[in-house]
């Protein structure tokens, strides 16, 4: 096993079974973001913030449209087992020891948002003579660049007053959260031999 | 690969050298991580030292906490790593965020420190600090790590550095990208937006310590390094010539040469800090001379000054 995308094909590019199952998990975890924005969404907007709601779901869709069309797809038998998987995992799940129900249904949403956006790094798996006109290199540079400006809205609202009361619910929901996108992602890695260092994974 | 567990979070470390010897315990810059202190490992363990080095809370191969990490965790981290050396003489040294998690240590656990050495450091963030620190976080958000180190390598390296790396700065940089994540670099830069001053407590630093500074650093120019000398008794500031803000990246020979010499005159009842001023050899093993009696340590120019 490689900490890499490869081996890399004569020009450059990431093996397509990699790419299949990478995007797929890319598309499961974004596009999941990109309907609870969307719902998250009111028609009419009544505030500043909810600017941000739109520039999220937009990000989000950008994201999944890309992955669509730069991503070299092979058949994989193993992908309707790991999606339906991934589905589960995304599903809106209020934050445990906040009573108000629609703001823990808010932090539910920002953990994931952040578990996502900071948890995964995709360009991070691109060896050094991966080609940079790639469209599916691209991409994950893409994708790496974006989430973490993406990252910012939700570190603004979990670390802002309105849940300074509840730090300690929203800390380990937030751990909580990237600990269990974390072990998808890499076990989707893993599968396609990708090996991943990180401890967090090893944590009881 | 060991590793300290600091609530459920784990600290990577490692300990190099004779189990009984005097340690030195190294501590990282913001954006670095501990192989960056390979050189000074092997150079402190040839002159018999133990050598202790470790990634903070969310650098490197250590646990990198969602959103909410302060400098205090940092401090408790280092203590735990400090508590596997026994009970033998320890030198605490750190560069930039590093030293002043040591300065931090120094304050609340002074009495386990044979000596301290904080590089390129400060006690405070005075205005420049202050916005500089804000447009780097600014410059992370919007462009990423890769955009951050970017901005870090011209401003705290010499060109003497930079011009045979020009050509691949990217390989320069990528192993620094890979092992360090945006999100937990912000949450280490966000540990200072309740940051109160030092200052007023370093009186309480009683062990012998040795401050440097590279004479063109002006991330942490030489005001910063003056209020540690100032308030910390039995301190001098020495002057790495030549040198920016990353000198224990582009000086590693000569600082590690520093950073024994100081033990070991330490150990040997040598040191006297006297609050003195000395400008550092430029090669390792050189000696170290005193600034010039009379003229102003704090200027670019040959001015006269009153020395307090």
């Amino acid at each position: 096993m490689s900490e890499f995308f490869g081996p890399l094909d004569s020009e450059g590019r990431v093996p397509p079974r990699q790419q299949t199952r990478v995007a797929a998990f890319l598309i499961s975890a974004h596009g999941a973001l990109a309907r609870q924005f969307a719902f998250a969404l009111p028609p009419k907007l009544e505030s500043a913030w909810q600017t941000e709601l739109n520039a999220q779901f937009y990000r989000e869709t950008e994201i999944v449209s890309l992955l669509l069309r730069a991503t070299s797809w092979v058949p994989d038998v193993a992908l309707g087992y790991m999606a339906a998987s991934w589905e589960t995992a995304w599903f809106p799940a209020p934050a445990e020891g906040i009573p108000d129900q629609p703001l823990a249904l808010t932090v539910g949403l920002a953990t994931l948002a952040h578990a996502v956006h900071a948890g995964i790094r995709p360009a991070a798996l691109l060896p050094v003579d991966a080609n940079a006109n790639d469209p599916f290199v691209m991409t994950l540079r893409r994708i790496e660049f974006e989430s973490s400006r993406l990252l910012q809205t939700q570190i603004l609202f979990l670390k802002g007053e309105s849940l300074v009361p509840f730090r300690d619910a929203v800390s380990s929901a937030l751990e909580r959260r990237h600990a269990g996108v974390r072990k998808l992602w890499h076990e989707a890695l893993q599968s396609v031999g990708i090996s991943v260092r990180d401890r967090n994974d090893e944590k009881p | 690969m060991p590793f300290l567990t600091h609530g459920s979070y784990r600290i990577r470390y490692e300990l190099d050298g004779p189990a009984n010897a005097p340690a030195y315990v190294l501590v990282n810059g913001l954006t670095q991580y501990a192989e960056l202190w390979t050189v000074y490992r092997d150079a402190l363990v040839a002159r018999r030292f133990r050598v202790a080095t470790f990634d903070l809370l969310g650098q490197g191969a250590s646990d990198k906490p969602a959103l909410f990490i302060s400098q205090d965790d940092q401090v408790a981290a280092l203590h735990l790593l400090i508590g596997e050396l026994g009970d033998g003489p320890l030198f605490l040294s750190g560069i930039s965020f590093g030293g002043l998690i040591a300065l931090r240590y120094a304050i609340t656990h002074g009495k386990r420190l044979a000596g301290l050495v904080p590089m390129s450091c400060f006690a405070e963030l005075p205005p420049q600090l202050f916005l500089l620190g804000n447009a780097l976080r600014t410059g992370l958000i919007l462009g990423g790590n890769s955009y951050l180190q970017d901005l870090l390598l011209p401003m705290n390296v010499s060109d003497q550095w930079l011009r045979p790396v020009l050509d691949k700065l990217d390989s320069v940089k990528r192993q620094g990208w890979l092992v360090n994540d945006v999100y937990a670099l912000q949450n280490l830069m966000e540990s200072f937006l309740d940051f109160q001053p030092l200052t007023p407590q370093l009186s309480a630093i009683g062990v012998p310590t040795m401050i440097p500074n590279g004479e063109f650093d002006f991330l942490t120019p030489r005001a910063l390094h003056e209020t540690l000398r100032v308030q910390i008794p039995n301190s001098s500031l020495v002057i790495i010539p030549r040198a920016y803000h990353a000198f224990t990246l582009e000086k590693p020979a000569l600082t590690a040469d520093l950073l024994a010499r100081f033990a070991e005159d330490v150990l040997a009842g040598r040191w006297q800090g006297n609050k003195a001023v000395w400008i550092a050899p430029e090669e390792a093993g050189g000696d170290l001379v005193p600034f010039p009696a009379g003229y102003d340590h704090l200027r670019a120019i040959p001015v006269q000054g009153t020395i307090p």
